[in-house]
């Protein structure tokens, strides 16, 4: 998982805060119970402290300490409910104290008495599982101060408090766990168009420029991140649009000149008394006139192309009788270096397109493979379909191209090493012209080489729909 | 011979006129399509050469005006390359032929004489030149009387050459002929079949009658060559 990521960070703190606020909250709760469970013992105990005071403790005077004890037990039994009552008189000597409760969790003898004068709440910790919670009840009967000291174990809101605990220990996990997955879902809807925009984006080449964003209705930041970025690509598509049209007019607007130069330097040529030498360096001066108007229309077509503007013919043809007839057509060059060409095709390999123009890839693959393939080397030819794709591949056994030039051999004017493509005349175009013409048939193209050892082109073009190729 | 030029680029119809004037024809030019148009519907030219790209009227404009009056004149466009729609647009229209800018004047001149010798002259089915002998019904090839084997391409080569023989060939011009328009990056593969060529034809024999122009092409001469 991308720890970076938006998401990540968005449901991290997300869960972080809701586990503070659990722990807060499940804390207030816990302090809030057991306040509100000390506090309603304490009015019961409290409750019949005020009792005892009102009904026993005056006829403490009339009656025996065995009587008085007799009434305790029988109206409040604190024995029989593991209770604690206690009454000491002015100097806090014990006049009253219940027995030994029947669970036998404490001796009411060991229980230390209140040393203060006031009404009182403590907890006496007994034993190490084992509290008291005692309420000090001071009261006045004829005269005479009496302290009534109720106590009751701690034990039931302890064990309430615990199973408090645990609700809120075993609630937590689930309640991050739930509000994380809906943060999660909640932050995936609300970048949803974020997704969206990116999707579309993605898919925007120099082909289909005048694409454009799905711009959501949110009236916020994405709304004008998507009208920004629509922006962009207006500017971008202008810029585009005008650098191809230039590319276009130039080289259109230097076809004249350049058949002007050409016609005057023929017929400069072919004057009967010119010297030698002169000959020679009109022949050199046609050579480079003849150059420059191949990388014109070398321009010009790769122009049209990328600005969509060519006519593509959509016809279907057989890719590898294409392949077959080009290469024959081609045999001369290979044979003068003694290499092999080797055509591996598929029966019928049906590709939808223009046939002038794949051949013109057909035949610049070939070509370069000739050209960077040394004498004795060989070239296999592959044409095969796959998934509704005619595949041609050209793989030599030639120089290879460095890896370091390999991104850059489909740009324009790119040459791999200058030195040695000076003498084939070419300008470096003949790759580019090969990739506009497999975008333009929606199609595409990749090389693979490995210096010294080969290189192999990959062209991808679609096929018909309708028809299966039986190969 | 009369040709007309309508191109409106001075220098350009300047060469074009040269050209055609050195080759014994009248040439008549015009700078705009009105001009154009007017002159090819006042006088019976054996050839109209037309620009497309044109002031006032447009060539294909023209050439619509004139077929209307004249169904017979051939008429050589010159256009853009990348135009196919274009080409096919005007060959309808009535064009007879068309050629590309920038273009060869050699290659304009071999296409007005095609065209102009297509219906009447017969050619006949053997060439000579020197001691050359080319059976184009057989597609034999024999050189001082002996046969020469010719792959399908040097022979579509050689009699290319051969009959426009004395001219200069552009490899461009050949490899449009003996190849096709999708190998034309590829000059090299002219000098290839060229070498090939001459070694069958050339080698042992005194005459050399396959001629390097540099700068320009090949040609195949009557006359014994360099």
């Amino acid at each position: 998982m991308n720890t970076r990521s938006i998401y990540f960070r968005l449901i991290l703190w997300y869960s972080g805060l809701i586990v503070v606020m659990s722990l807060a909250f499940g804390g207030y709760i816990y302090q809030g119970v057991q306040k509100r469970l000390y506090h309603e013992m304490k009015q019961t105990l409290t409750h019949r402290a005020e009792n005892i005071a009102k009904s026993i403790l005056p006829r403490l005077h009339d009656e025996t300490p065995a009587v008085l004890a007799a009434q305790i037990k029988e109206v409040y039994s604190p024995e029989a409910n593991g209770r604690l009552i206690r009454i000491l008189d002015q100097g806090h000597s014990i006049v009253y104290v219940s027995g030994e409760p029947v669970d036998g969790h404490f001796d009411p003898a060991k229980i230390p008495v209140t040393t203060r004068n006031i009404q009182t709440k403590r907890i006496e910790q007994i034993s190490p599982d084992f509290a008291m919670f005692i309420v000090t009840f001071p009261t006045e009967v004829q005269g005479q101060s009496y302290f009534i000291e109720m106590g009751m174990p701690t034990d039931d809101i302890e064990a309430a408090l615990k199973g408090l605990i645990v609700t809120l220990f075993f609630g937590l996990p689930v309640m991050v766990l739930i509000v994380s997955g809906g943060g999660y879902l909640l932050v995936r809807q609300s970048l949803q168009p974020v997704e969206d925009i990116r999707a579309t984006a993605e898919k925007i080449t120099f082909g289909n420029l005048s694409n454009r964003l799905p711009v959501p209705k949110t009236g916020d930041a994405l709304e004008h991140l998507s009208m920004t970025l629509n922006q962009m690509l207006n500017r971008l598509e202008a810029a585009y649009e005008q650098a191809s049209r230039f590319s276009a007019d130039a080289s259109h607007e230097l076809r004249t000149p350049l058949t002007i130069i050409r016609g005057e330097l023929e017929s400069i040529a072919s004057e009967q008394n010119l010297s030698e030498v002169l000959h020679d360096r009109i022949g050199s001066v046609l050579e480079e006139t003849e150059r420059l108007s191949q990388i014109v229309e070398s321009l010009f077509a790769i122009s049209r192309l990328d600005a969509g503007e060519a006519k593509i013919q959509h016809v279907q043809f057989d890719l590898a009788a294409l392949v077959r007839s080009t290469a024959d057509q081609m045999s001369l060059l290979a044979e003068e270096k003694n290499i092999s060409v080797q055509i591996v095709a598929d029966t019928h390999v049906l590709v939808e397109g223009d046939p002038s123009r794949i051949k013109q890839v057909v035949v610049n693959l070939l070509d370069n493979a000739i050209k960077y393939t040394p004498k004795d080397g060989s070239i296999i030819i592959k044409i095969s379909a796959a998934q509704r794709k005619a595949i041609l591949e050209v793989c030599d056994n030639g120089i290879g191209i460095p890896a370091s030039s390999l991104p850059h051999v489909f740009e324009r004017f790119y040459r791999a090493d200058k030195t040695r493509s000076r003498e084939t005349m070419g300008a470096g175009l003949g790759l580019a012209i090969v990739k506009s013409i497999c975008l333009a048939h929606g199609g595409n193209v990749d090389i693979q080489s490995i210096e010294g050892k080969g290189t192999s082109c990959r062209v991808e073009l679609p096929q018909d729909k309708s028809i299966e190729t039986n190969g | 011979m009369r040709v007309l030029i309508v191109e409106d680029e001075e220098k350009l119809s300047g060469i074009v006129a040269r050209g055609l004037k050195g080759e014994g024809f009248a040439v008549d030019i015009a700078a705009d399509g009105e001009k154009g148009l007017e002159l090819a519907t006042s006088y019976a030219y054996d050839a109209i050469i037309l620009d497309i790209m044109l002031p006032k009227i447009s060539g294909t404009a023209v050439l619509e005006g004139i077929r209307q009056k004249n169904h017979h004149v051939p008429i050589i466009m010159l256009t853009a390359k990348d135009a196919v729609g274009d080409k096919v647009k005007h060959i309808d229209a009535g064009a007879d032929d068309y050629l590309t800018k920038p273009f060869s004047c050699s290659e304009l001149l071999v296409r007005i004489r095609a065209l102009l010798r297509r219906s009447p002259v017969q050619r006949s089915d053997t060439i000579k030149i020197a001691d050359l002998e080319i059976d184009r019904l057989s597609r034999q090839v024999k050189r001082g009387g002996k046969r020469i084997e010719l792959s399908a391409k040097e022979y579509a080569l050689l009699e290319y050459l051969a009959l426009n023989s004395d001219r200069v060939l552009s490899r461009a011009m050949i490899i449009e002929h003996v190849w096709d328009e999708s190998f034309e990056a590829l000059t090299n593969i002219v000098d290839v079949y060229i070498r090939q060529l001459r070694s069958k034809i050339d080698d042992g024999h005194d005459k050399k009658l396959i001629k390097t122009v540099r700068g320009i092409g090949y040609a195949i001469n009557h006359e014994a060559g360099a």
